[in-house]
C-alpha cells in the first residue's frame, strides 16, 4: 500500500475540543475514525475517545495484517463501541450517556469500506469531484430529501444539529454502510466532522485539494474554515489519505508499507489528557499564591537575599 | 490575524526597583532586558509576553489582552511560573539565578543576574570550525555541574542547545532559559504542549514522552558538541529515526579531535536513550577521565580475549 495521509483536529471557537481523531496501519490495510462528542451531553469527548480507541485498539488486533471481513469489522467495531460508552456510562452512573457520532473507513486491496452514525461525513473525491459521500442521520437530511426544504433553508435550519442516529444513546443506533469502493491511484477520501463541511461544502474542498500535496494543503483548508468558523466556530476535525498505488516520486512524504513485519501495527492516535489549549482559570489569587512561593524559594536558596 | 512584534519598554523606564537600559532579546513568549538595581549592578529581567496573545503599542506599559486570548495568556502564565519555580530552587555557579520575581503591568517579571558575556552558538558562529579540544573539554565538563545540579532536583532541562549556553568573560558556562524544565515528579501537571528545538532534541521529546529523562538532556549535550564541530545542528532527531543520515563524529572527524571525544559525542546521539550514558555524572567521568564508553570496550573485550589466548603457553 502506497498512500498520503493527514489529520488534524482543531478547537474552533469552543472552550474544548470534544473531536476525536484516529488512523492506523498494517502492512496491508489501512484504518481511520473520526468521532464528534456530542456537546449537549456530557462528556462528549469521552464517548469520542471511547469510539476511536475501541477501533483502533480491535484494528491493532485483528489487521494482521489483513482483515478477514472488513464490515464485519467495522459493524462490530461500531457496536462494542457503542456498548463500552453505555458500560462507561453505568460504571460511572452517569444520569444521562455520552454520545458521539462516528465515521469509520477501511481500506485494503486498493477497496473502501465505509460506516457511519450521525453527521460526521466520509467525502471520496476524484479528479477535483465528489463521486461518493454519506448520508447524514439528521431530520434536516431526511426534509431536504423529501423535497420540504430547499438546501438555503436547511443552512439556517434551527434543527441542523439534530441527529438521530449516534453511539451511546440508550437507543440502538442505526449505522449505514457503504458499499465496496475500488480505489483508483490518486483518489482522496477525507472524513470530518460538521465544524469542517459546515464551514467549507465537500465540493469545495474536493477543489482545493485537487493535485495539492495533503500536507500542506489540508492544514490550509483547516486553517481557513476555522477563521470562518469564527470566535463561536465548532470544533473542526479531519483526516484525510490520497491513496498512491503507483509509485509518484513527488510524494516523499507517501507511507510505504511494504516493508512492514505482517504483525505491525502503526497507530496516530493522540493520548487522552487536557488539550494544552483548554483555557486556563488561574486567578489572581492563584498568580499572587505562585509569585509568593517563587520569592520564598529565592529567599530560601540565596543567602545573598 | 496580523501579527505585530510587541514594542519593548522604553530604555530609563521604571519597574518596581529597577532601571530598563535596554532590550536584550525579544522572543516568541518574552523581552529581556537589561536594566539596573538601585545600587547600580546590572541584572537581566524577563518579561512574560507572548507575541500572539497580548500586544503593546509604541509608547503604552500595560499590554492589550483581550478577552477571548486571556484564558491562554493566563496559561502561559503558568509555564513562566515553572520556569520560576524550577530556577529559584536552583544555587550554582553553572546555572543562572534567579534574583526576584514580581507582577507588574498586568504581566509578570523574572529578575536574573547579568554577566557580561556570549552564548556558545555566538562564539561556535564565530570560530565557525576552529573550536579547540580543549575548549570544547573545558566548557562542557564545567556546564554538565550545572545540569547536575539541575538533575538533582528532579528537574529536566529539556531545551539544551547552544543558544542556552552562555559563556561569562572566562569562558565559564551558564546554563540559561529554563522555559522547557519540567519538574519530572509531577506527572498530574496538565499536559504542555513540547517545547524542543530540532537538532538538539532527543528522540523522546517526539516520540513517548513517558521516556524523557537525564538521557534526554545527555543527547542534547551530544548534539550541542557535535554542533561546536560541525558549525551547525545535527539532523533532527525525528528525521534521524526515519532514515538517519547523521554521520558519525567519529567518521567526520577521524584524526581532528581526539577518538575519545568524537566516541563520547557519539554516545551521546544515540538514537535508542538506553546506549547513551545514563547519567551526567557518568558522561562527566568519560569527558574528564579519558575512560571508554561502554560500547566501545566490546570491540576491547573481543582483543583482550584474543591477546590473552595468544599469550597462553601452549
Amino acid at each position: 500500500m502506497r498512500f498520503t495521509i493527514y489529520q488534524d483536529s482543531r478547537q474552533g471557537g469552543r472552550d474544548n475540543n470534544e473531536d476525536r481523531t484516529t488512523y492506523c496501519y498494517s502492512r496491508d490495510a489501512l484504518l481511520m475514525v473520526i468521532a464528534d462528542g456530542m456537546g449537549g451531553h456530557h462528556h462528549g469527548e469521552i464517548a469520542a475517545q471511547i469510539a476511536v480507541q475501541s477501533l483502533a485498539n480491535a484494528f491493532q488486533r485483528e489487521a494482521r495484517p489483513q482483515l478477514d471481513d472488513p464490515f464485519r469489522f467495522l459493524q462490530k467495531g461500531m457496536s462494542n463501541a457503542h456498548h463500552a460508552i453505555l458500560d462507561y456510562a453505568a460504571r460511572h452512573r452517569l444520569e444521562d450517556s455520552p454520545r458521539t457520532t462516528c465515521v469509520a473507513c477501511v481500506i485494503q486491496d486498493n477497496v473502501a469500506y465505509w460506516a457511519h452514525a450521525g453527521d460526521s461525513r466520509l467525502f471520496l473525491m476524484r479528479n477535483g469531484r465528489v463521486i461518493a459521500q454519506t448520508k447524514d442521520h439528521s431530520r434536516i437530511r431526511l426534509l431536504l430529501e423529501e423535497g420540504l426544504i430547499t438546501e438555503a433553508q436547511a443552512e439556517r435550519h434551527p434543527d441542523r444539529n439534530k441527529i438521530y442516529s449516534c453511539l451511546g444513546s440508550p437507543a440502538t443506533p442505526e449505522i449505514d454502510f457503504s458499499r465496496k469502493t475500488p480505489l483508483e491511484h490518486g483518489d482522496i477520501v477525507l472524513l470530518c466532522t460538521d465544524g469542517l463541511w459546515g464551514v467549507v461544502s465537500g465540493e469545495l474542498m474536493a477543489v482545493a485539494l485537487k493535485g495539492a500535496n495533503l500536507l500542506q494543503a489540508v492544514p490550509m483548508l483547516v486553517a481557513q474554515a476555522e477563521v470562518k468558523g469564527g470566535a463561536h466556530g465548532d470544533n473542526l476535525s479531519v483526516v484525510a489519505v490520497r491513496w498512491e498505488d503507483n509509485y509518484v516520486e513527488a510524494a516523499s512524504s507517501a507511507i510505504s508499507t511494504q516493508t512492514m513485519p505482517v504483525g505491525e501495527v502503526t497507530t496516530k492516535l493522540d493520548e487522552f489528557g487536557r488539550n494544552p489549549s483548554y483555557k486556563s482559570d488561574l486567578s489572581d489569587d492563584e498568580i499572587e499564591a505562585a509569585i509568593e512561593e517563587i520569592r520564598a524559594a529565592i529567599d530560601k536558596y540565596n543567602p545573598k537575599k | 490575524m496580523a501579527q505585530q512584534a510587541n514594542h519593548p519598554l522604553p530604555g530609563g523606564h521604571q519597574l518596581e526597583e529597577y532601571t530598563i537600559e535596554r532590550q536584550l532579546s525579544l522572543g516568541g513568549f518574552s523581552i529581556v532586558y537589561l536594566a539596573h538595581d538601585p545600587e547600580g549592578s546590572q541584572v537581566a529581567i524577563k518579561e512574560y509576553l507572548p507575541n500572539s496573545l497580548a500586544l503593546r503599542a509604541k509608547g503604552d506599559v500595560r499590554p492589550i489582552i483581550s478577552e477571548e486570548h486571556l484564558g491562554a495568556f493566563r496559561y502561559g502564565m503558568k509555564c513562566f511560573f515553572e520556569e520560576g519555580r524550577a530556577l529559584a530552587r536552583l544555587s550554582h555557579p553553572n546555572v543562572i539565578r534567579v534574583l526576584n520575581f514580581f507582577r507588574a503591568n498586568e504581566t509578570v517579571y523574572m529578575v536574573m543576574e547579568y554577566e557580561r558575556g556570549r552564548t556558545l552558538q555566538e562564539f561556535i558562529h564565530k570560530h565557525q570550525g576552529h573550536v579547540s579540544e580543549r575548549f570544547i573539554r573545558g566548557v562542557f565538563t564545567r556546564m554538565l555541574n550545572g545540569l547536575r545540579e539541575v538533575h538533582s532536583h528532579k528537574l529536566l532541562h529539556l531545551d539544551l542547545k547552544p543558544s542556552n549556553i552562555y559563556l561569562r568573560g572566562d569562558n565559564s558556562p551558564v546554563l540559561i532559559d529554563f522555559g522547557a524544565a519540567r519538574q519530572t515528579l509531577a506527572s498530574d501537571q496538565p499536559m504542555l504542549k513540547p517545547m524542543y528545538t530540532p537538532g538538539f532534541a532527543s528522540p523522546e521529546h517526539y516520540g513517548n514522552r513517558k521516556e524523557l529523562g537525564p538521557w534526554s538532556d545527555i543527547y542534547s549535550v551530544g548534539a550541542s558538541m557535535y554542533a561546536c564541530l560541525a558549525g551547525s545542528a545535527p539532523q533532527p532527531a525525528d528525521e534521524r529515526l526515519k532514515k538517519d543520515t547523521l554521520t558519525p563524529a567519529m567518521v567526520r572527524w577521524e584524526g581532528q579531535f581526539s577518538d575519545r571525544l568524537l566516541e563520547i559525542i557519539d554516545w551521546c546521539l544515540n538514537l535508542n536513550h538506553l546506549y547513551r550514558p545514563q547519567s551526567v555524572f557518568t558522561l562527566q567521568k568519560a569527558l574528564v577521565a579519558d575512560i571508554h564508553p561502554p560500547h566501545v570496550r566490546s570491540g576491547g573485550w573481543i582483543g583482550r580475549f584474543v591477546d590473552r589466548f595468544r599469550s597462553s603457553p601452549r
